[in-house]
């Protein structure tokens, strides 16, 4: 039994997206299995899966980043200030990426400096931040971006530009999870920071890391969400945040830390994708959809924690 | 055994989810395959809502809805789906629909970004009429909407006539970014300009929101600054601005909003509180009309209709209300 409820744990985000496609051959046929919604399903979930890579490094931690919503929209619309400035994509694509990077690892570095909760600090980024992109675009949006974004736009291979993106970003992050001693370090400072403290790891180094790499990831997606958009908003995303928490927790992730793949976080978002597909399909109400997915976040996350030691929340 | 429950769950939940409307879709599916001469499937029509929450457009979803029920649940079947003013959402959800073959796309959009998204269902041989708000370039079939600019321009006659053409006017502007803002801005500003002795205060962006304009309000009370009167670009901050003024105990301004879609705002101009506002008349019902004429195939549409604006003061109070069943409450 003990075994059974460690697989359900593993792959629930997998179980629970094979139940879906199921429900979904029942009830609308091939339409959901069609071409077109492949596509539909890979644009739609491109912004919310890069947010959820990032944020499994995060959540290893025993971390959580509600700027992310935030700092996707200030960084949407410098993407679109530097395209409409008709500056290289390549050099706007650079400049974001650092910035989120130097963003994120801000964030970790005020949590590992001042012990506070990374709960607040990046609830006091995501204010700031949401300030700072209104500030930035004078209160008006930055439209009129030409071709800037074309290449971002295309088919390659098939695949829509931001699947390829997404898919690349899967990648990395599970090698350098699974690979490399920052991953293993991620794990351990989510299992236990003093006893990571104790073996010598440097908690504070890896925590920037992990959320310069959650930074990072809001960079590609904010480059994604332009090409999309064609546009600026400093008031976009709201709430992105709660739906890459959600695909991560749906994945499979422990928000106590040290348990999650970047895999599973990539499935979560598609079953939250593919449920409201599924739901605008039938014609069925959004709220419906909302409760729905609210119902989902919470057996998820019972899920996770069944049968854990609760010793396991980190005493800081 | 408390894990089997969960399970059960589990997969109840995605029963739920499955079977939540699994009537109405046999019934078309029989539709669909049974192909006998009497049961016709009937075209789709597919509406995409910028958002359900605002008093405007709860009026505006209400009156498609009494439309349907009434008039075209006869001649089209028509989905609605709310984007909660998210435009990629919106993209997801235009997408989504399209995979259902509908006839005509009815769309509300969030913002111009979904020029492309629509381009792409337009080229692909779907009608597109764009209700109340447009995109740029030119791939939609029709676009159906009020004229903000004309509607600022009749408020700026009512408040000119209202102070006979002399005293101090503040403006409550809506959210700074929005078309409506600047047309409703414009237009009364036109229509001011006549008259010399009448000066407009431009007030604070209190983004279309009752509290925002209250507070607002407030501390423009505090500030002594003497007014006569206040022109809301919308009655929830007209609302707003007069609770303001009635609790501060300060003498009686002439107070004019824009949209008239509530219930609320037409009684307190009947009780005398609000002076008069300006219908911002919703596109539904006329988008729903013409999507049943092109699927028909009995109409060309024309490529903009601008729906008229209508004033009410007291007078005329009862009337409207007799006239407009489904304001919101």
């Amino acid at each position: 039994m003990a075994r059974a409820l460690f697989w359900v744990q593993r792959y629930q985000g997998l179980i629970g997206l094979a139940i879906l496609l199921i429900v979904a051959a029942f009830l609308t046929g091939s339409t959901f299995f069609s071409h077109q919604n492949l596509q539909n399903v890979l644009n739609r979930v491109a912004v919310p899966g890069t947010l959820a890579v990032g944020m499994t490094f995060v959540i290893l931690t025993g971390g959580i980043d509600l700027s992310v919503g935030s700092m996707l929209a200030l960084l949407n619309c410098i993407v679109a200030t530097w395209c409409r400035s008709e500056t290289p994509l390549i050099l706007t694509a650079c400049y974001v990426l650092f910035l989120g990077a130097l963003l994120g690892g801000i964030n970790g570095a005020i949590i590992g400096w001042t012990k506070m909760q990374p709960f607040v600090v990046t609830l006091a980024a995501m204010v700031s931040l949401r300030g700072a992109s209104f500030l930035y675009t004078h209160n008006s949006n930055v439209s009129g971006l030409g071709d800037a974004m074309t290449p971002m736009q295309q088919v390659v291979y098939g695949l829509p530009f931001s699947a390829w993106i997404l898919l690349i970003a899967v990648m990395l992050a599970t090698v350098v999870l699974n690979k490399t001693v920052f991953g293993r370090n991620v794990f351990a400072l989510g299992g236990s920071e003093a006893a990571s403290r104790i073996a010598g790891i440097n908690t504070n180094r890896i925590r920037i890391g992990a959320y310069a790499i959650n930074g990072f990831c809001v960079g590609l997606a904010a480059l994604i969400f332009t090409a999309r958009t064609n546009n600026g908003q400093p008031g976009a995303a709201v709430g992105y945040e709660l739906d890459a928490i959600a695909a991560v927790v749906v994945g499979g992730a422990s928000l106590l830390g040290g348990v999650g793949s970047a895999l599973g976080s990539l499935v979560g978002a598609v079953f939250i994708a593919c449920t409201d597909i599924l739901l605008t399909l039938k014609g069925i109400d959004d709220k419906v959809g909302l409760g729905l997915k609210g119902i989902v976040i919470l057996l998820a996350v019972y899920l996770q924690n069944l049968g854990r030691d609760r010793s396991q929340i980190r005493s800081g | 055994m408390k894990r089997l429950a969960l399970l059960a769950i589990v997969i109840g939940s995605a029963a739920v989810l499955g079977c939540n409307k699994p009537a109405d879709n046999s019934a078309t599916d029989s539709a669909t395959k049974g192909n006998t001469a009497s049961s016709v499937e009937m075209p789709l029509v597919v509406f995409a809502q910028a958002n359900s929450q605002d008093p405007w457009r709860q009026v505006f979803d209400a009156e498609m809805r009494d439309a349907y029920d009434k008039d075209f649940s006869k001649r089209i079947k028509f989905e609605e789906q709310d984007a909660q003013d998210d435009p990629t959402k919106q993209m997801s959800v235009i997408e989504t629909l399209m995979l259902k073959k509908p006839k005509v796309l009815l769309v509300s959009p969030v913002d111009e970004s979904l020029e492309q998204t629509l381009a792409k269902v337009y080229d692909s041989g779907v009608p597109v009429i764009l209700l109340d708000r447009g995109v740029p370039g030119e791939k939609f079939t029709a676009y159906i909407g009020g004229d903000n600019v004309e509607i600022g321009r009749q408020a700026g006659e009512f408040m000119a006539k209202k102070l006979n053409g002399k005293g101090t006017v503040l403006m409550i502007q809506g959210t700074a970014a929005a078309d409506p803002t600047k047309h409703r801005a414009q237009g009364f500003m036109e229509a001011i300009s006549k008259f010399p002795d009448i000066k407009v205060i431009s007030g604070d962006d209190c983004g279309y929101q009752r509290q925002k304009a209250r507070s607002y309000m407030e501390s423009f009370l505090q500030s002594g600054k003497p007014f006569d009167a206040v022109y809301a670009h919308n009655d929830e901050m007209a609302i707003g601005a007069y609770f303001a003024i009635e609790a501060a105990q300060a003498p009686k301004k002439v107070i004019v909003g824009i949209d008239g879609c509530q219930k609320e705002v037409v009684e307190m101009i009947k009780a005398g509180k609000l002076d008069a506002t300006f219908k911002y008349p919703t596109p539904g019902v006329i988008g729903m009309d013409l999507a049943s004429q092109i699927v028909e195939g009995n109409k060309t549409p024309q490529r903009k209709y601008v729906l008229p604006t209508e004033i009410v003061t007291a007078e005329n109070a009862d009337k409207y209300l007799a006239e407009n069943p489904n304001l919101a409450k």
